[in-house]
């Protein structure tokens, strides 16, 4: 029954389409574009967009050709970011009052995109398309992820372990962890390494205590706090962990800077960089 | 003290009214002048009253829909927070009370966690309702809990510290559990005013100006809660029904303008100190100048908090906290100095 809508259906929307769509391509792509999210400015970057972007915020580092400017990405102010007459904000949903900052910017006639951050790598690649559509750059978007995809399902062919190995992600020496629910924690999954923070059941950054990582015993452990100064040094001298089996076989690994934490192309980069971390345990 | 001297003090009083009056004109037509966007000042000013030659396009939008909302909020939580912190310090006795002695302010955070920590995004947006309920409800358990409708003062305030620390709790527990809502859990507590959008102001303005006009209503007969009970029911006063007036038009000036803006601190303890040390007078009929010298204060420190770090915000509560802290010091040592 539904099936002989669909062709006058899809006659019309081609007809709109064509209508619309030189028109459309031709007055509606941004050309004046600032990034207020580091993973946003590296995805623009990637698929094509970035000579569109004038301006990234004070988080954004890379790549090295982006323009960037001192505007706030948590604490965004309206009238900065309208001072450079932008056409359209990228703006992150976790931001200080992101909401009336959406609606002042609006009230301004400027467009926001409003990036929430990702739950998983899909969610991560539907922001990828997303901004392909916005920019106008959809194809190149599409390029970029079924690339990203071969080299990552390459790289997991190669590493993927047997067996679990058991690890603990350190956010900060406190430690608070990332259990598997969280977007790392997912690609340390992809790999088959067994997260110890899983069994704090916490849904997500749980708080561990000494006591408990030294009993999980894990293999390999990754810092995420290199830049607040911890390393396999410090780690080895924390009171009870020398016992660990990842400190006894010298198997601490402090993580890059930043690349774990962003959404954008460089997550095939921090693939590559586990896969070599683990690469000599059994 | 002779009825001359009372003439003098009260002329004194009213030509501080006026000062601050225009210290707050002033500063509010500064802060609508100054932001990241520069426009020109006589252009400003004829934006604001509507006359030929005002900005046009983004330039009005940026004066009449960004800043000068945001100006008003400032002004109306700097007054609510310095009045009640003034009626506070009368009714507790208390040269240290603050707004946010009762709970208010523990109540209010417990309640925007609960929005924040949410899984229904829809709660997010109220926000302002959830800290408002939090803040009313943690001042009526600290009066139920307290009993005897409020006989004894100092048990009510014990009892606002316990129900204040009891919601503080339960509030870092959410917080803990909710790893992901930390960041805007804390920007939160620091307040600001970035909110303001003329909504805000117009449902703000309501509730603050009702609680601020029975706190002026009020204001002569609170002087009499610095005497005893007894001196003051010979004066035909009842202290226990002032009493609970009193807090409960301070309570809901409190709450509204932490729903509006977050946990500003020290306006309620700097605004109210310093205009009674500039007038040399406890008494409460200063309440109308102690709630424009708070505007003024709060007006000029959003100043500071938007254009300190611009483009970034600054939380506000940074600034008042900056200013008040060694200021609560000097009251604190200056008393000692009485006392001894």
């Amino acid at each position: 029954m539904f099936k002989k809508w669909i062709s006058p259906l899809t006659a019309v929307l081609i007809i709109c389409g064509v209508l619309t769509a030189p028109a459309a391509t031709a007055s509606s792509n941004p050309t004046r574009i600032i990034s207020l999210s580091p993973s946003a400015t590296e995805i623009l970057f990637g698929i094509g967009a970035g000579s569109q972007v004038i301006a990234v915020d004070d988080n954004s580092d890379y790549p090295s050709t982006a323009p960037f400017s001192k505007l706030s990405s948590f604490t965004p102010n309206v009238e900065a970011i309208a001072a450079y007459h932008p056409d359209l904000v990228v703006l992150q949903s976790s931001a200080t009052n992101a909401a009336t900052i959406q609606s002042d910017l609006q009230k301004l006639k400027i467009k926001v995109f409003v990036e929430v951050t990702p739950n998983n790598i899909a969610e991560a690649y539907a922001e990828f398309i997303a901004l392909g559509k916005v920019t106008g750059h959809p194809s190149r978007a599409k390029a970029l992820i079924t690339s990203m995809k071969s080299q990552i399902s390459e790289i997991i062919a190669r590493a993927r372990k047997k067996t679990p190995v058991t690890f603990f992600h350190e956010l900060d020496n406190t430690p608070y962890s990332a259990d598997s629910t969280t977007f790392i924690g997912q690609i340390y999954s992809d790999f088959n390494l067994s997260n110890i923070a899983d069994a704090a059941n916490a849904g997500g950054y749980p708080l561990l205590s000494s006591e408990f990582i030294i009993k999980a015993n894990p293999k390999i452990i990754f810092l995420d706090d290199g830049q607040y100064g911890e390393s396999a040094t410090t780690v080895a001298e924390r009171t009870g962990w020398s016992a660990i089996s990842a400190v006894k076989n010298k198997h601490v690994v402090v993580l890059p800077l930043d690349i774990p934490d962003r959404w954008g192309p460089r997550m095939v980069d921090f693939y590559r960089f586990i896969a070599q971390s683990i690469a000599k345990i059994n | 003290m002779s009825t001359e001297h009372g003439a003098i003090a009260r002329i004194w009083n009213w030509r501080i009214t006026a000062f601050c009056a225009l210290i707050l004109l002033v500063v509010a037509i500064m802060a609508v002048s100054f932001g990241p966007i520069s426009i020109n000042f006589f252009k400003v000013f004829k934006t604001l009253f509507d006359l030929p030659g005002g900005s046009t396009g983004q330039d009005r939008t940026v004066i009449l829909e960004l800043r000068l909302p945001r100006v008003i909020l400032g002004a109306l939580v700097g007054a609510a927070l310095a009045t009640s912190g003034a009626v506070y310090q009368t009714v507790f006795h208390n040269p240290l009370a603050d707004p946010y002695l009762l709970g208010a302010a523990s109540g209010a955070g417990l309640g925007a966690t609960i929005a924040l920590t949410s899984t229904h995004h829809d709660l997010h947006a109220a926000l302002p309702i959830f800290a408002f309920l939090g803040g009313v409800l943690a001042v009526f358990t600290s009066f139920v809990i307290s009993g005897k409708f409020f006989a004894d003062p100092n048990s009510l305030l014990l009892s606002g510290i316990a129900v204040g620390s009891f919601a503080t709790a339960i509030q870092t527990y959410l917080q803990q559990k909710h790893s992901a809502a930390l960041r805007p859990v804390y920007s939160w507590i620091l307040g600001d005013l970035t909110s303001a959008s003329w909504g805000v102001v117009t449902w703000s303005a309501v509730y603050i100006l009702i609680a601020l006009g029975i706190l002026f209503t009020v204001a002569k007969q609170l002087d009499g809660l610095m005497l005893s009970d007894e001196e003051a029911y010979s004066l035909g006063i009842n202290p226990k029904k002032l009493r609970i007036i009193a807090v409960a038009a301070a309570t809901l000036a409190t709450a509204t303008a932490v729903s509006a803006s977050g946990l500003i601190g020290f306006v309620g303890i700097v605004v109210p100190h310093l205009v009674r040390g500039l007038t040399h007078r406890v008494t409460n009929r200063s309440l109308m100048t102690i709630a424009m010298a708070g505007a003024a204060f709060l007006v000029l420190a959003d100043l500071g908090a938007r254009t300190l770090l611009s483009p970034a915000e600054l939380p506000i509560g940074v600034i008042t906290a900056f200013v008040g802290a060694p200021f609560f010091l000097v009251v604190l040592r200056n008393r000692r100095k009485v006392m001894q």
